[in-house]
């Protein structure tokens, strides 16, 4: 399965996607969660706030977890209730440290071209969480606006 | 999609951006363009940048740390709200060249001053 994604709908408001541990499918299958929040977004900002946190954590899984093997898989379920979106990331790989990682990316002015992805996410979504050792990422942003 | 208007001035270059800077072709437009213009003083205008990510920050660092190993100039100007609020999570505000509207005679300016100062 290379470079290909789908996705099951389970009802209206909530989407798994399916997708291979490489950047082509990846790209596309953002594109395709934002087309799935779009209406759900109470707004432009807070939909932009969702693309940007979303595209780190498909980017990690893809380049962590996976390590751009597209023979790995990767699923992204979206979960849409009254209160709030989330966006649970499950990767194949072994997951990390993230006590460590989370604490060094907090810290000084990172002048490398990497690094910046889990500071974005926690500055743009009301919770950020791993489980599973890191290879869980959970991803939750608060609604404004009644369903 | 990012669109990029090329706007010329003597000796300096503004690269007009509009639409979101992320992960993918868009980001590879942006750095491509940057890389091929000869000028030694580029700005980079995100007034209509709507929407940026870590590949975005990570290659306006990149193009940044370039431009100072080739003691060249990048500028960036009227970063749009998101933009900055982007840098401003990221710590990345005081790294970076950023002015305003005037910013292609800043550069014009600051360079010439750079180049004094090493003649």
């Amino acid at each position: 399965m290379s470079g290909s994604s789908q996705s099951v709908e389970h009802d209206a408001l909530a989407c798994e996607f399916v997708f291979t541990g490489d950047p082509a499918a990846m790209i596309a299958v953002r594109d395709r969660v934002m087309d799935f929040l779009h209406e759900h977004c109470a707004d432009e900002q807070q939909e932009i706030d969702i693309m940007i946190a979303l595209q780190e954590g498909l980017a990690n899984a893809v380049l962590h977890g996976c390590r751009n093997d597209p023979s790995k898989v990767i699923r992204c379920y979206v979960d849409v209730t009254p209160e709030a979106i989330t966006i649970v990331i499950t990767d194949p790989g072994e997951g990390f440290d993230t006590a460590a990682v989370i604490e060094s990316t907090g810290v000084g002015t990172n002048l490398t071209q990497h690094g910046r992805g889990i500071n974005l996410m926690r500055g743009l979504m009301d919770e950020v969480s791993y489980r599973r050792g890191g290879s869980e990422l959970h991803l939750k942003k608060l609604r404004t606006r009644q369903l | 999609m990012l669109r990029i208007d090329i706007q010329g001035a003597p000796e300096v270059v503004t690269l007009l951006c509009s639409g979101r800077l992320v992960l993918g072709v868009e980001a590879e437009t942006l750095r491509c363009m940057a890389a091929s213009r000869p000028e030694a003083r580029v700005v980079v205008d995100l007034q209509q940048v709507y929407a940026m990510d870590a590949a975005g920050l990570g290659l306006l660092v990149e193009l940044h740390c370039r431009a100072r190993q080739q003691a060249s100039l990048l500028m960036l100007a009227n970063p749009s709200p998101c933009v900055r609020r982007l840098m401003a999570l990221t710590n990345l505000e005081s790294v970076l060249q950023v002015a305003g509207p005037a910013a292609p005679e800043l550069a014009r300016n600051n360079h010439e001053e750079q180049r004094a100062m090493t003649a």
